[in-house]
């Protein structure tokens, strides 16, 4: 067994091999592929749209057929949408919001004011559409066998991930003793509320809460432990807002509770900068870990090298490309053009950008 | 010709820069989903180019075939290095944001190691466009194409080695970036010329490994056919390149600078620079788009990271600038600028006493 995988690791290797090349291009099979059918692909994961569900106002559920290529995932996780918009590629994470095992797959958006790409999923994205997925990843899974006693935690669209998890315990018969606390601004806003309901009648171990803020005002401290006395004592997985997250991060700390708590960075697009608050901003690596600060006025390469960092770079006035850099997040100004950039995982030259505001870059 | 004299007055220069930065700007704006279209249909067109030229010459047996295996695979081969390759690596489509098309890892179906032309072509052509010393494109080390360069005994030779390079031209393109005739006259150690050397025959091994080895063994009984129409293609490739390129800054008019004139240089004189160095070549969409869009060497000069096939809707304007500042334009047709161009290669390959920097 141990030598025949060793074989077909080494005949995969050599099937990739660049001496076999372009008949074993990838991107050109697809790409004739898919003048067939636009699921067919050797190697890129792909979906269609079957179904879009109508959630909230402004929450969808996209449900999608995956093509061979996806290897499936383990509820919790997240996925990885790449669409084009105008010729540009946006890719944004998202928490599969489908129960493992069906056929289907599911992603639930909400609108985010401002945002690209959820606007377009929702204003553009009808079924038949096929998109660009990554594999699943992400480690905000229940361990198998799962613990006795769980706490879910959400708020907002923090309950897609939670939504998947619970159906997932449900199906495989893991009644153990579970408690989601759910905030949301108002009913009308809680995604999946019906079901849930529906969910908890049929499985006696779920118990609901659901806390309205524009009734009740923010979930605090003293509310969440009202809720669930038992709260230190539980497995805890926690998806939402910012604001939200840190509360509850906060409160677990004091109580020394933080080993059991696991949770899911929610974020909606990344703050943009403001251009005309011209301050010193931060600049993170995280290729070389290394940190420097970036003046305003000075492109990122200049303030990179004054670092002492040496990144790859060529005519220094923005026609080469060669500083080419992957923006994890963050806004940056094209001193030459002035356009901002504020999408995150965008490819800027460094030679000519400044910072606008805290940066990430692939560097 | 014109004889511009450099530099400009500066207000003249910061109009201009003002003038194409706006023009850069609004393509820039306007770029989207059909530029994308335009590149992927022009790289699925080379796909099937490709596969149609290959499949003819390895199943067909009679002369008709191999001639149209040799068109559609040469076709193929100029498509993906000239309107694909080049452009691509140019940053052309960087906006696009997709990986496939990223200028920093594509890699290009020709003996030169794309990062190798990333440096000599990106980096050093582009910047210091037709700097006397700078640029490594005048003459490429060892033509004379500028009075401005002073001439040497192996000058003579010069008709025949262009005829050489012309054959050979993606030999001369790849081994480019080695930097030979430095190391000749001892201005690169060995060990600069060496470390340059792996990357270049790594890449060309691979190439001569594909076109001469692997596709005719797939052949079978067809090999020595299918071995042939590669060469052919491949030759057929160098030689359009080498008409295509020659015609970008060799033909009569166009100006070579010294490292003095552009000490102070400004963006705006950068600009004008790259308009009095570049030529431009007159045709129809099919020119254009086999020439990688090179036929509009001034648009890409002064932008060359923008997506290629828009150089035709910007030149009407380009010129009328140079018109209104007094700037040669030089165009003319694709036979007309190369006989400038083979006439200049004859001329200076003799001694002819040296003319003032414009030629």
């Amino acid at each position: 067994m141990e030598v025949w995988r060793r074989a077909v690791a080494v005949g995969r290797r050599a099937l990739a091999s660049p001496w076999l090349r372009p008949l074993n291009d990838a991107d050109a099979l697809d790409d004739l592929l898919a003048l067939a059918n636009p699921l067919w692909s050797v190697r890129a994961r792909r979906a269609r749209v079957v179904r879009v569900i109508d959630e909230t106002p402004d929450a969808r559920t996209f449900v999608l057929r995956p093509n061979r290529r996806w290897g499936g995932f383990v509820a919790g996780q997240h996925v990885c949408v790449a669409i084009e918009i105008d010729g540009v590629r946006h890719e944004r994470a998202y928490s599969l919001s489908s129960r493992p095992g069906e056929p289907t797959i599911a992603v639930t958006v909400k609108r985010q004011p401002g945002g690209r790409v959820s606007n377009f999923l929702h204003d553009a994205v009808r079924p038949g559409h096929v998109l660009a997925l990554s594999r699943a990843a992400g480690r905000f899974v229940v361990p198998d066998p799962p613990p006795t006693r769980l706490l879910m935690l959400s708020a907002g669209s923090g309950i897609t991930p939670v939504r998947s998890i619970l159906r997932d315990l449900h199906a495989r018969r893991r009644a153990t003793d579970v408690v989601l606390v759910h905030s949301c601004r108002t009913p009308q806003d809680a995604i999946f509320r019906d079901e849930l309901a529906a969910l908890a009648r049929a499985w006696p171990a779920l118990r609901l809460e659901f806390v309205f803020t524009a009734e009740a005002g923010r979930l605090d401290r003293g509310r969440l432990a009202r809720l669930v006395p038992d709260w230190a004592a539980r497995t805890t997985f926690l998806c939402g807002p910012v604001a939200f997250m840190e509360m509850v991060r906060e409160m677990w700390r004091e109580a020394g509770a933080e080993g059991r708590l696991r949770s899911e960075s929610f974020t909606g697009p990344a703050p943009a900068g403001n251009p005309a608050a011209l301050a010193t901003a931060t600049v993170t690596c995280v290729r070389s870990g290394a940190v420097f600060a970036a003046a305003p006025n000075r492109p990122l390469l200049v303030e990179a090298e004054r670092s002492g960092l040496r990144p790859r770079h060529g005519c220094r006035m923005g026609i080469c490309h060669t500083c080419l850099c992957r923006k994890v997040s963050g806004t940056v100004e094209n001193l030459v053009t002035g356009a901002v950039s504020s999408a995150p995982d965008t490819m800027i030259q460094l030679c000519i950008c400044a910072a606008r505001s805290d940066l990430t870059l692939a560097l | 010709m014109t004889s511009t004299a450099l530099p400009l007055p500066r207000s003249a220069a910061q109009a201009i820069e003002a003038e194409l930065d706006r023009l850069r700007a609004e393509i820039v704006a306007d770029l989207g989903a059909p530029d994308a279209a335009h590149i992927r249909r022009m790289i699925r067109l080379a796909r099937l180019s490709a596969l149609a030229g290959r499949t003819l010459l390895m199943l067909g047996v009679d002369p008709l075939t191999w001639g149209v295996g040799v068109t559609a695979l040469a076709t193929a081969k100029i498509l993906e290095n000239m309107e694909i390759g080049h452009n691509v690596m140019h940053g052309q489509y960087d906006w696009m944001n997709d990986p496939v098309l990223c200028s920093q890892t594509y890699e290009w179906d020709n003996v030169c190691d794309g990062e190798q032309w990333r440096h000599s072509h990106n980096v050093v052509h582009h910047t210091h466009t037709n700097i006397l010393g700078r640029d490594r494109d005048v003459g490429y080390g060892f033509l004379r194409v500028s009075d401005a360069q002073p001439w040497r005994p192996h000058h003579l030779f010069q008709p025949a080695a262009s005829v050489l390079l012309a054959l050979l031209f993606e030999w001369g393109v790849g081994l480019h970036d080695l930097e030979l005739d430095e190391w000749l006259r001892g201005r690169r150690s060995s060990a600069e010329v060496g470390a340059r050397l792996k990357p270049f025959l790594r890449k060309a091994a691979r190439q001569v490994f594909k076109d001469y080895v692997l596709f005719p063994a797939l052949a079978l009984g067809n090999a020595p056919r299918v071995l042939a129409g590669n060469l052919a293609a491949n030759l057929v490739r160098n030689l359009w390149a080498y008409v295509v390129i020659f015609c970008g800054h060799f033909p009569d008019g166009a100006r070579t600078f010294t490292t003095e004139e552009t000490r102070e240089e400004t963006r705006g004189d950068w600009y004008v620079r790259q308009i009095l160095g570049s030529c431009n070549i007159e045709g129809g969409t099919v020119l254009h788009v086999l020439s990688g869009h090179l036929s509009h060497q001034i648009e890409h000069h002064l932008f060359p990271d923008l997506p290629a096939h828009r150089y035709p809707e910007i030149a009407p304007r380009v010129r009328a600038l140079c018109a209104r500042y007094g700037l040669p334009y030089n165009t003319g047709t694709l036979w007309g600028q190369f006989a400038t161009v083979v006439r200049r290669l004859v001329r200076l390959a003799l001694p002819v006493a040296p003319r003032p920097a414009f030629a």
